[in-house]
């Protein structure tokens, strides 16, 4: 390549902006953008105690359920032959697929099927014990991986690559990252990236247990996701399916679509630490923090709104808060910060992508959600974690962490449109 | 060996539509022997696999799945006509069916 062309190449990546033209959303608080959304912001839980299987010999017996409407939400929009294949967790991702095509305005008679792409964030499709009608013939389509965006890029005949990412609880933060990677690149006008999960099974409560990893305030369910709270006593785990349409600026103007939002950059790292723990002090997310607020070239003091991955384990939320102190200093303390799992659990390979909706959702509206059953704060825990009730607030950047087992973090920067 | 009475015939015929009709969510009215499994139906491979499940337990047939395999690459079924007419091959030829071409 010539120098020439060298130097095209980089001002044309830099001048590709990348934006959110569609969103579906699906979990224990609603069944569509809107119904999610207007929860979100009243503040509501959707921990429930769990009843897709009998859990009263374990210890944690709650969890953020998606409500049972959905088996008729999701006939509505997928074929039964091809439901049969999918577990219903891969139905949730097809329905938040769909549901963020609509949204988008999207004709893909009207667009060149190559360069139109499907990658999701995918921890595992579900298809444990909870699982229903499976059979011989569908174990294989209901368990690969891959199904989920196999099913979607089936669904619209989409011929660009499609596939899956799995880095445990970031996997649909990295699948975003990867789409908003092939438009910059210019190897795709359209992605739709996103992630769906559930891991409310008798054998992934049992493991979790096992790591202590879970709230076991199996009383109160709606107030034992408590993140940066004194009293948190592990993660709640939830469920669902969260997809975004994104696509170049130019190509969304072009076709006169609506932008939610702007995804300004993102940074993946790994802590190359240890399988489980974060590393101490939060120093590999406070790197990745910063390396995503410099790869998206903003600078530190337009960020005005962290959604933080906030699981309400000890470890988490004390390191993800020296994280943020560490990037930001003193400014740390005006940057208001929530944690939706206090509201919707921690859905796992989808809460990457569910997360970043709700931060798009927050920069659109100019509101913030805020983190439930904040009621007896942990003395080292000292920033502002809006507290129980959502915010008015005027601000264009926020960023999204997702930081995952294994040492897979990911920031991801949006931007107001 | 089973000879091919009307009545089975009829009966093939019936199972077949009956299952695309189900599995496809339309109308049996809607079938005919020209529909085409994949354009019109939006129909799928493993269709065929689980019809010859179907059949293999309704008339205790005696023939290995690698065997078809070889048959239908030779004959390859694209309308609900061809799929019906193959099975009732299947039924009466059953592990013999490569025999029906030599």
């Amino acid at each position: 390549m010539q120098v020439g062309q060298w130097f095209t190449e980089i001002v044309n990546r830099m001048s590709k902006e990348v934006v959110i033209t569609g969103m579906g959303l699906i979990s224990s608080l609603g069944l569509s953008l809107e119904e999610n959304w207007k929860n979100i912001i009243a503040g509501k839980s959707g921990v429930k105690k769990i009843t897709l299987f009998d859990a009263s010999s374990l210890a944690t017996r709650i969890a953020a359920e998606v409500p049972p409407e959905f088996e008729e939400l999701s006939r509505h929009y997928i074929k039964k032959r091809a439901g049969s294949q999918m577990t219903r967790v891969t139905r949730m991702c097809m329905t938040a697929a769909k549901l963020a095509v609509a949204d988008s305005g999207i004709d893909f008679e009207m667009e060149d099927r190559l360069r139109c792409s499907v990658i999701m964030g995918v921890v595992n499709t579900g298809n444990s014990s909870s699982e229903k009608d499976t059979t011989a013939q569908n174990t294989v389509f209901k368990t690969m991986t891959n199904s989920m965006p196999a099913w979607i890029s089936l669904e619209y005949e989409l011929m660009g690559p499609n596939y899956a990412v799995n880095t445990a609880c970031a996997s649909s933060a990295y699948a975003i990252a990867f789409g908003f990677e092939m438009i910059k690149n210019g190897q795709a006008d359209i992605v739709i990236a996103g992630g769906a999960d559930s891991i409310i099974n008798f054998e992934e409560i049992q493991g979790f247990n096992a790591l202590y990893a879970l709230s076991t305030a199996n009383d109160k369910p709606e107030e034992a996701s408590k993140p940066f709270s004194k009293s948190r006593d592990g993660f709640v785990i939830g469920e669902g399916a969260g997809v975004l349409v994104l696509e170049s600026k130019d190509h969304a103007i072009g076709r006169k679509a609506q932008i939610h939002a702007e995804i300004a950059g993102y940074a993946l790292t790994s802590e190359g630490y240890n399988i489980m723990a974060p590393m101490k002090d939060g120093e590999g997310m406070a790197q990745t923090i910063d390396l995503a607020i410099r790869n998206a070239g903003i600078s530190k003091e337009e960020v005005g709104y962290i959604n933080a991955h906030g699981t309400s384990t000890e470890l988490n939320d004390r390191y993800e808060t020296m994280a943020i102190k560490r990037v930001f200093g003193d400014r740390a303390y005006q940057i208001p910060i929530s944690s939706s799992k206090s509201m919707l659990g921690h859905t796992i390979g989808a809460a990457g992508a569910i997360e970043a909706i709700i931060t798009a959702m927050s920069l659109k509206n100019g509101l913030l959600p805020p983190t439930i059953n904040y009621h007896e704060p942990d003395p080292d825990l000292d920033l502002d974690y809006i507290p129980n009730f959502s915010r008015i607030a005027d601000f264009r950047v926020a960023l999204s962490n997702s930081f995952g087992f294994g040492g897979h973090n990911a920031t991801l920067v949006l931007k107001k449109h | 060996m089973a000879a091919i009475t009307e009545s089975i015939r009829n009966e093939v015929k019936e199972i077949v539509y009956s299952f695309f009709a189900e599995e496809c969510e339309v109308e049996i009215a809607q079938i005919n022997e020209n529909t085409s499994i994949i354009n019109d139906l939006d129909g799928d491979s493993l269709m065929f696999l689980e019809l010859i499940e179907i059949f293999k337990k309704k008339y205790n047939l005696d023939i290995e799945l690698k065997v078809i395999g070889k048959y239908a690459v030779k004959h390859p079924v694209t309308t609900i006509g061809q799929l019906v007419d193959m099975q009732l091959l299947i039924i009466e030829h059953e592990n013999r069916l490569m025999e029906i071409d030599q």
